[in-house]
C-alpha cells in the first residue's frame, strides 16, 4: 500500500466516524427534548466582565428555583452595540440583554424590545414604584415599559491617601469645593511629571465633566431634546475649571491618558485624584494597590451655586421582541428585578441596585472604602443626558473637547464648536 | 451525421458539467461578495434608517458631503501613508530573509517558523502586545532605551508606529510566498553565473529578482490591497481620546465609525465606495506597469 492510499483511507474512515457520531448525538438530543420541555439555555448578553461572576451567581440561584437555565455572553462595550444592532437587523437578538440610555430610544421606537407593560402590572415581584422614576423613564416609550431597572450609578471622587500624606494635604471631604480640588491638585502635582494631581480624559463625560456643568447650573441638552446647552454661558464657565487644570498641567497629557486609563494611573500611584462611577467598585476592590491606598469621597461642590450634582444612569434588563420563549425570558428578568436578586446584587458588590432601600447592603460590601460617598451623591442627581441619537452628538462633543484637552482650542471655543455640531445633529433627529 | 451528434453531446456535457463544478464557488461569490457589493453601492445613495429599515433615496448627497469632508481626505492620506511605509518594507525585508533562508544552513526550519509565527497569532492579540510595548509610561521600548516617546499618541508618528506592527506581522507570510518562488529557480543558472565570476549581489539582482518577479508582483498587488484596507490594528490601538486619532484613522476605520458606531450606513457605504475606486485604480495601474518588469517564462 502506498502513502496516498493510506491517507485517503484515513480520510474516509474519519468521515464515516463523524457521520456515525453525529447520528449518535442527534439521537440523544431528541430523547432529551421528549422527556423535558426547556431544551436550550436562555441567552443573556452583557458588556461588563467585572460584573460577570456576580451575575452568574444570580443566574445559578434562578436556575435552582425554576429549572430554567441561562448562559451569559460578555462582549465589551464597543462591540456590544455593533453585535446587538447586527442581531437586531438579522432578527437574532439574545433572549435577555442589558439596555443603556444611549441606545434605548432607538431600540424601543423600532419595536425590537418586548413590551413588558402588562407583565409588570400583573407581577408580584416587580412594582414600578420600587425603582427611581427617572431610570424606569429611560426604558418607557409611549407610556409602555420595555425593561426592568437593573442598577443605579452615581459618581464620586477617588483619591490616593498615600500621595496626600506625602504632600501633607488634607483628604477630600464633603465640604470641598472644586476650588479646593484645584488647590490640592496644585500641591500634589510634582514638577518632574511623576505624579499629577488629577486626571480625566476628554471622553470622561458622565463620570467627569458633565457633573461640573450641572454643578454650575449649566446643561448639556435642553429638556425638549432639541437644543445643545454646550454654549450656554454657565456651561462654558463650569468647563473653564477643566480648562484651568489642562492649561496649568495639573493633569497628565491627553497622550498619557489615552494610552493608560485613569483607573490604571490611580492604581499605579501616578495620579492623586480622579472622578469615577460606582460601577468601578469591583475593579478597585480587586486591585491590591487601590484597596490598600485609595479611598472615595463625594464630588466637590460649586462654590457659587453650592450644588454638588451627580450624573446618574441605570441599566435595564430587556427582552428581545422576537424571543422564542418570552415567558421564560420574562421570568429571568422578573427575578433580576425582584427585591431578593437586587439585594443580592448589592451584597455581592456587583453594583448599586436600582431597588429602593437596597443601597446599604452595597455600602457594606467593601468596608475598606467609604462607599457612603456614592450614596450621598444621590441627594442631587441628574439623569445622564440622552436623546434618540445620543452616541452621534456625544462623539461630536468628545472630538471637540479633545481639541481643548490638546490645547489646540481654548475651552470656550471648543464648547461653542461642540454646540454647533450637536445642534446640527439634533436638527436631523 | 452520427459523429456530429456525438460532438454536440460532448459539448453540451462539457458545458453542463463545467457549470455544475463552478456552481458552489459562484453561489458563494454571489451571496457573500457580489450581492453585498451592489447593495453597498446602492446604500451609498441613501439616507439609512434605524436597523436597516426605512432607507430613503437621496441621490448623490452623500457624495457631495464626502468631497467636502476634510476628515475623509485626511483618512485617505493616512491610509496612503500607512501603505507607502508598510508595503515596501514588508516586501523587501521578506525578500532578503527568503533569500537568506533558501540555503542549506543549520536551523533553517526553526528560523522559517519563527518568522512565520506572527501570521499564526490573532491580530487582536498582536495589537494588544504592541500596545503595551509602545506604552509611554510602562512600555518595554521606552523603559529599555530611557526615552519618553509617545509612539501611538503623537500625531506625527502614530501612523508609522502602526505601520511597524503591520510590517512585523506581514514579513512571515510574504517570506513564505517568496521561498516558494525561489524553489522554482533552476540551480544551473546560479552555477553558470558563478563560472562567469559574479558575486552574490549580482546573482540576486540579475537572476533571483527577474526569475521570481511574478511572485513579487503577486505579493505587491495583494499587500497593497490589504494595506489599503488596514483596520484591526488601528481599531485595537486607537480610541476617541487619542490626540493622534485624526492623523491615524484609515478609510476603513472611518467607515466602521460611521456605519457601526454612529449607525449611518449611507455615509459609511459612500466612504467604502471611495476606497473601492482607489484600490481599483491602483491595481489597474499595477497590472499595466507589470509589463515593464515582470518576466514570465
Amino acid at each position: 500500500m502506498n502513502r496516498k492510499k493510506v491517507m485517503s483511507l484515513l480520510c474516509v474512515s474519519l468521515l464515516a466516524m463523524t457521520v456515525v457520531f453525529a447520528n449518535g448525538t442527534a439521537e440523544k438530543g431528541t430523547t432529551a427534548t421528549e422527556s423535558k420541555a426547556p431544551e436550550k439555555p436562555l441567552s443573556v448578553m452583557i458588556w461588563d466582565s467585572n460584573q460577570e461572576p456576580g451575575i452568574r451567581k444570580l443566574i445559578d440561584d434562578f436556575t435552582a428555583k425554576t429549572g430554567i437555565t441561562a448562559e451569559i455572553q460578555v462582549v465589551n462595550w464597543d462591540n456590544y452595540w455593533t453585535l446587538l444592532s447586527a442581531g437586531a437587523e438579522g432578527g437574532a437578538l439574545p433572549d435577555v440583554f442589558w439596555m443603556h440610555s444611549n441606545e434605548s430610544q432607538r431600540y424601543m421606537s423600532n419595536n425590537l424590545l418586548l413590551d413588558l407593560t402588562q407583565r409588570i402590572k400583573t407581577s408580584k415581584e416587580v412594582n414600578p414604584d420600587d425603582y427611581p422614576a427617572d431610570i424606569l423613564g429611560l426604558y418607557t416609550y409611549n407610556g409602555k415599559y420595555y425593561a426592568v431597572p437593573k442598577d443605579i450609578d452615581t459618581i464620586a471622587l477617588w483619591y490616593n491617601k498615600k500621595l496626600f500624606d506625602e504632600a501633607g494635604v488634607a483628604y477630600p471631604n464633603a465640604d470641598w469645593t472644586w476650588d479646593d480640588l484645584y488647590n490640592a491638585a496644585k500641591k500634589l502635582t510634582k514638577a518632574d511629571g511623576s505624579v499629577y494631581g488629577f486626571a480625566k480624559k476628554n471622553t470622561g463625560n458622565q463620570d467627569g465633566w458633565y457633573n461640573l456643568i450641572y454643578d454650575g447650573n449649566g446643561y448639556v441638552i435642553s429638556r425638549d431634546k432639541k437644543k445643545s446647552g454646550m454654549d450656554d454661558p454657565k456651561t462654558i464657565e463650569a468647563m473653564g475649571f477643566m480648562g484651568k487644570l489642562i492649561n496649568e498641567n495639573l493633569m497628565p497629557s491627553p497622550q498619557v491618558m489615552t494610552e493608560t486609563g485613569e483607573d490604571v494611573l490611580l492604581g499605579s500611584g501616578k495620579i492623586a485624584m480622579t472622578t469615577q462611577g460606582s460601577w468601578m467598585l469591583a475593579a478597585f476592590r480587586d486591585n491590591e494597590y487601590t484597596l490598600a491606598n485609595c479611598d472615595v469621597a463625594p464630588l466637590p461642590k460649586n462654590a457659587k451655586t453650592g450644588r454638588s450634582a451627580s450624573i446618574y444612569n441605570g441599566l435595564g434588563w430587556a427582552v428581545s421582541a422576537k424571543t422564542s420563549r418570552p415567558d421564560d425570558a420574562w421570568k429571568l428578568v422578573e427575578y433580576f428585578g425582584s427585591k431578593e436578586a437586587q439585594l443580592k446584587q448589592a451584597q455581592l458588590g456587583i453594583t448599586m441596585s436600582a431597588y429602593t432601600g437596597t443601597s446599604d447592603a452595597w455600602k457594606n460590601s467593601v468596608p475598606q472604602f467609604n462607599l457612603q460617598a456614592y450614596l450621598d451623591m444621590q441627594k442631587d442627581m441628574v439623569i445622564r443626558p440622552y436623546s434618540k441619537n445620543t452616541v452621534k452628538w456625544e462623539n461630536a462633543i468628545n472630538d471637540c473637547m479633545l481639541k481643548a484637552w490638546t490645547k489646540e482650542m481654548t475651552m470656550e471655543e471648543a464648547c461653542k464648536e461642540a454646540a454647533k455640531q450637536m445642534n446640527a445633529i439634533l436638527a436631523e433627529e | 451525421m452520427k459523429r456530429q451528434d456525438l460532438r454536440h453531446t460532448t459539448e453540451r456535457n462539457v458545458f453542463f458539467w463545467g457549470w455544475v463544478l463552478i456552481l458552489p464557488t459562484m453561489v458563494g461569490l454571489i451571496i457573500l461578495n457580489i450581492y453585498p457589493m451592489i447593495k453597498t453601492v446602492y446604500q451609498s445613495f441613501c439616507k439609512t434608517g434605524d436597523f436597516g429599515r426605512g432607507n430613503i433615496f437621496i441621490g448623490t448627497a452623500n457624495y457631495a458631503k464626502l468631497f467636502s469632508d476634510p476628515e475623509v481626505w485626511q483618512a485617505t492620506l493616512n491610509t496612503f501613508k500607512y501603505m507607502v511605509v508598510e508595503v515596501p518594507f514588508s516586501v523587501i525585508i521578506a525578500l532578503v530573509l527568503a533569500v537568506l533562508l533558501n540555503r542549506n544552513m543549520v536551523g533553517k526550519s526553526v528560523y522559517r517558523t519563527i518568522f512565520f509565527l506572527p501570521m499564526v497569532a490573532a491580530p487582536a492579540a498582536i495589537a494588544m502586545v504592541w500596545r503595551w510595548l509602545f506604552n509611554s509610561q510602562f512600555g518595554l521600548i521606552n523603559n529599555m532605551f530611557h526615552i519618553s516617546t509617545h509612539w501611538i499618541s503623537d500625531p506625527a508618528i502614530a501612523v508609522y508606529s502602526i505601520a511597524i506592527i503591520g510590517i512585523w506581522s506581514d514579513i512571515g507570510y510574504n517570506m513564505i510566498l517568496f521561498l516558494a518562488g525561489l524553489q522554482e529557480v533552476p540551480k544551473e543558472y546560479y552555477e553558470a553565473a558563478s563560472i562567469d565570476g559574479t558575486n552574490g549581489f549580482q546573482k540576486f539582482h540579475y537572476i533571483t529578482v527577474p526569475m521570481i518577479s511574478p511572485t513579487i508582483f503577486f505579493v505587491l498587488v495583494t499587500r497593497i490591497i490589504a494595506a489599503m484596507q488596514v483596520f484591526d490594528l488601528i481599531y485595537m490601538i486607537m480610541d476617541r481620546s487619542n490626540p493622534a486619532l485624526s492623523k491615524t484613522q484609515s478609510l476603513v476605520y472611518l467607515f466602521y465609525q460611521y456605519s457601526f458606531v454612529q449607525k449611518d450606513f449611507g455615509y459609511g457605504s459612500t466612504i467604502v465606495v471611495l476606497l473601492l475606486l482607489l484600490i481599483m485604480v491602483i491595481t489597474v495601474i499595477q497590472v499595466f506597469a507589470q509589463k515593464k518588469w515582470v518576466h514570465y517564462n
